[in-house]
């Protein structure tokens, strides 16, 4: 339980069944909605192996490629009939397998996905043709340039963890997919198991409503075998440098890395760093103020922590007026982070950071879905919903001193891979 | 999908949109003032506003294309004459409000949705920001510029979806208000000064154009004292400027040349009918079982991704639709009084291009000449029933809505629930026989090599597709073959390439 003052502010239920598989319902006042989220703990992280990068997005397409009971076509009958919104998502860290419909629709949903969760069965044809969709989800990505500079700035950032690889893959892998068919199954037969899924029901439900389904029709489902490791990242030693060239028009641009710790409740870093994130690029910076609003030479600055399972990277982005300015641009961001590892911040603009915090977060629990979203992430990250207490309790204790430390600590230039884009074209 | 590895993930501190709960609705004009709508909703700890004009593109002055959309944006996000933009956006950061600012061919938008901790802070900062604009010239340099790049730069160079688009939007609406960006043209913007802004904002921005909303938890007699605000505004402006019919510009192709790994092609033609229309509602449900937005059950989505594996989606479209953030929903309060059909196949391989074209444009003729299927009528009338449920969640996408209704006369979610259940499949075909014309069709597509793809739509010959991948159904290779030479509306005269890099110059 939660109290109203808590970051997430609503009481939940949790329950473990006997096989591993965990259920949290969060009761929220949606008059006759659901949202139902299944969370696989599992995402490109987990491409450990030669050739594979890319596979678990691919997964979650074949996650709606049917059963014997609910062929694709019996599946999305169900779902067109329910009037719901269905789809899912892959990130790193996991697979998000999400349905928002009315409160009557639960039984039908917590049995469709139960069903697909534990009897996927596909074809040769239908796996071979659902790879060449993946491979048009890339080509839809590839007139971004931030696809091409993610690529090369995870690529280079790391040596040994399949970090290495964005979630969408390398394009060599996505086009050898449709010849992957038994790696599949062995994928689904590793991960897709109840002690690697966390269900979270969010809405107009009682945990009484939805735990005698999910027992019912999750209970005979069996555990997995061991996993395969993720490989540990060395530390970075020396700076990378990567130029990307670009074909046609574009804003330059200039996107780094900063290596960052793991997710974790327990240290002040990952929060830190969230609270440095904000002094230095949130819109009103010093650093927004000057090279976006005074000088006017970036149309875009921007730059964040995120939350991962592994260490992982503090991205910046700048899209650069012009190409002679990105040297400035560069150093005057260096110049701005040397400033708050040595001076910190004031009182004042650390209190504004943490009331932004608090008030961003609230407006982020707006409806079912969003609460379920932002649940989500914490499960597949840390496994309880209780982590988001914790960890705002957390960033509510960050200090100057601890900003001005996580500054000196990550942001150095051996800690950083930096990808510049250059355009061809004016 | 994936989930953007990039900034978006970041989290915590990143602002999303805000909370739900039951409202009646209201709207009407203050005995002196704009009208306005509001949706209470007591027990909601968060407070929506928006603050549409009915000023668009449609309105730009002849050679200064993104005059509104400039307007707009020197008010949204720029200086007071009280505050800097710096200063504004200090304001803003501790409540963790953000002004957004967006436009269309006829509003533009400016809302926001702030904790009822800070509603009257953020009331204040949003009325000084529309009725009291600083005009200030680093405000106007940084947002024309910011405007030409994107024409210039990211349109032309990192979004071939939406390069696609909007060369469709030009294609079908050329000679017409609507036919320009919303953003502007290179040349137009370059001829717009910081008086043109001033002059179109006292002549536009008057308070027979306005509608304001609130919606949420705020508390009793704020809608009335907010709106009351924008009495300091001139009461009438410069009538709406009428738009004439969409021209017909049937069976034109347009390509634009870029670098590109795959073609983005949009298809589509004008459509005579709104929401103000009984037959929109028919054709609505046509349109959804066509392919509705972002969902895996639309007739070509089914025949185009999921049974041949040619891209990654494939929708269709009876009204304008901009998808709201991480939503799957439209956007709201992007009214128009001319609509159009729209058929969208996301990024295509070349080699299969030509083939997708004609699936699409075989799909659509079998539902013109045979209509839709019983069963498909049923489901999809089914689906809009409950899905309609989805579509206003929270206080800004419902006062989204109500704000729509009381332009169009008609809440369209109210619209739907009320005619579904006794819609007729007689009058859905109808409504398809009378409103979609294949040979009205309008085709834009982005592509690195135009002449080849020009040269193969124009050939007269089948484009039959190769699959690099094994055991395709017979029944669909069977279908291929009638899809492979499916006759193509396209004549050499009327297929035209321009590359990328002078699109939207003028």
């Amino acid at each position: 339980m939660t109290s109203q003052k808590s970051a997430f502010p609503f009481a939940f239920a949790e329950k473990v069944l006997g096989n591993g598989l965990r259920i949290f319902v969060v009761p929220y006042d949606s008059p006759g909605l659901v949202a139902y989220y299944s969370v696989v703990r599992t995402g490109s992280r987990n491409e450990v192996e030669p050739g594979k990068s890319g596979f678990a997005h691919f997964f979650e397409h074949m996650m709606f490629r049917g059963t014997e009971r609910y062929s694709t076509e019996r599946y999305n009958a169900e779902i067109k009939a329910m009037g719901a919104d269905s789809n899912a998502f892959t990130a790193e860290d996991m697979t998000v397998f999400h349905i928002l419909a009315g409160k009557s629709a639960l039984a039908k949903v917590v049995e469709i996905e139960a069903d697909r969760f534990q009897n996927l069965k596909y074809d040769d044809a239908s796996f071979q043709k659902e790879a060449r969709a993946v491979l048009g989800e890339y080509n839809k990505g590839s007139s971004d340039p931030m696809q091409k500079m993610e690529e090369a700035l995870y690529d280079h950032a790391f040596v040994a963890h399949s970090y290495k690889h964005t979630t969408i893959g390398f394009l060599r892998d996505i086009e050898n997919m449709p010849h992957q068919f038994d790696y599949s199954r062995q994928f689904f037969d590793r991960y897709y198991r109840p002690d690697n899924v966390i269900l979270l029901v969010v809405g107009d439900v009682t945990a009484d409503a939805v735990v005698p389904l999910v027992e019912k029709a999750y209970g005979a489902w069996a555990r997995g075998p061991a996993r395969p490791p993720v490989p540990v990242e060395p530390p970075q030693m020396l700076e990378e440098r990567i130029t990307v060239p670009w074909k046609g028009a574009s804003l330059p641009m200039l996107f780094v890395g900063y290596r960052t710790p793991a997710f974790s409740t327990k240290s002040l870093d990952g929060p830190a760093l969230e609270v440095l994130g904000e002094l230095l690029f949130a819109e009103r910076s010093r650093l927004h103020k000057q090279l976006v609003l005074d000088e006017q030479k970036v149309e875009t600055l921007e730059g964040s922590a995120g939350r991962h399972v592994d260490p992982n990277l503090f991205l910046v982005l700048a899209r650069v007026k012009q190409s002679q300015d990105m040297a400035t641009v560069e150093s005057t961001i260096d110049k701005e982070i040397a400033r708050i590892a040595a001076q910190g911040v004031d009182e004042k603009t650390l209190g504004e950071v943490l009331s932004h915090a608090r008030y961003a977060f609230a407006a982020q629990l707006s409806t079912p879905d969003h609460v379920a979203l932002v649940g989500a992430e914490f499960l597949a990250l840390d496994g309880r919903l209780s982590a988001i207490d914790e960890y705002f309790a957390r960033l509510a204790q960050v200090t100057s001193a601890d900003v001005q430390r996580v500054a000196r600590t990550y942001f150095t230039p051996r800690n950083r891979t930096v990808v510049t884009l250059q355009p061809e074209a004016p | 999908m994936l989930l953007s590895i990039a900034l978006a993930a970041a989290g915590v501190l990143a602002s999303r949109r805000p909370a739900a709960a039951s409202p009646s609705q209201r709207a009407a004009a203050l005995p002196r003032g704009p009208r306005t709508v509001k949706l209470p909703s007591p027990d909601n700890p968060l407070v929506a506003i928006r603050l549409l004009f009915q000023i668009g593109a449609a309105d730009d002055p002849a050679g200064k294309d993104g005059m509104a959309a400039l307007t707009a944006a020197m008010l949204g996000s720029a200086g007071t004459q009280r505050r800097s933009w710096a200063e504004v956006l200090d304001a803003l950061y501790p409540m963790a409000a953000e002004i957004q600012t967006y436009g269309d061919k006829d509003a533009l938008v400016f809302e926001g949705t702030v904790h009822r901790d800070n509603l009257a802070a953020f009331a204040e900062l949003l009325a000084e920001q529309i009725l009291t604009p600083r005009f200030a010239d680093e405000d106007f340099t940084r947002h024309r510029q910011d405007a030409m790049d994107f024409i210039s730069k990211t349109l032309r160079g990192n979004d071939d979806e939406d390069l696609g688009k909007q060369a469709l939007a030009a294609l079908m609406f050329k000679g017409h208000p609507y036919g320009h960006p919303t953003a502007g043209t290179v040349a137009g913007l370059q001829t717009i000064t910081l008086a043109d802004v001033r002059r179109f904002y006292a002549s536009m921005f008057t308070q027979d154009r306005l509608i304001v909303g609130v919606a949420g938890g705020y508390p009793d007699g704020f809608p009335e004292s907010f709106a009351a605000r924008f009495s300091a505004l001139p009461a009438r402006g410069k009538p709406q400027r009428k738009v004439p019919p969409a021209p017909a510009h049937g069976g034109e192709v347009l390509i634009v040349e870029k670098d590109a790994r795959a073609n983005a092609v949009s298809i589509g033609h004008p459509l005579d009918i709104t929401r103000v229309d009984d037959d929109f509602y028919s054709l609505f449900l046509a349109g959804s079982y066509l392919g509705e937005h972002r969902t895996f059950n639309g007739q070509l989505m089914v025949e185009l991704r999921q049974k041949r594996g040619l891209n990654y989606g494939d929708y269709a479209y009876v009204e304008n639709f901009i998808q709201d953030g991480g939503t799957t929903f439209p956007l709201t309060n992007i009214t128009r009084r001319q609509q159009h059909f729209e058929i969208w196949l996301r990024p295509l391989a070349p080699k299969t291009t030509a083939f997708a074209i004609r699936g699409a444009l075989f799909e659509l003729d079998k539902l013109v000449r045979e209509g839709i299927p019983a069963e498909g009528f049923q489901a999809t009338r089914e689906f809009l029933l409950h899905y309609v449920d989805l579509w206003a969640q929270d206080p800004s996408r419902r006062l989204g809505y109500a704000i729509d209704a009381l332009i169009y006369g008609k809440d369209i979610i109210a619209e739907l629930k009320a005619r579904l259940p006794s819609m007729t499949k007689v009058q859905v075909d109808r409504a398809i026989r009378k409103h979609l014309d294949p040979r009205r069709l309008t085709i834009a597509i982005v592509s690195d090599d135009a002449k080849a793809l020009r040269a193969e739509l124009l050939s007269g010959k089948p484009t039959p597709i190769t699959y690099d991948t094994q055991d395709t159904p017979a029944e669909v290779l069977a279908q291929d073959k009638s899809i492979a030479g499916f006759p193509l509306p396209i004549t050499a005269s009327r297929i035209k390439i321009v590359p990328a890099g002078v699109m939207f110059e003028k």
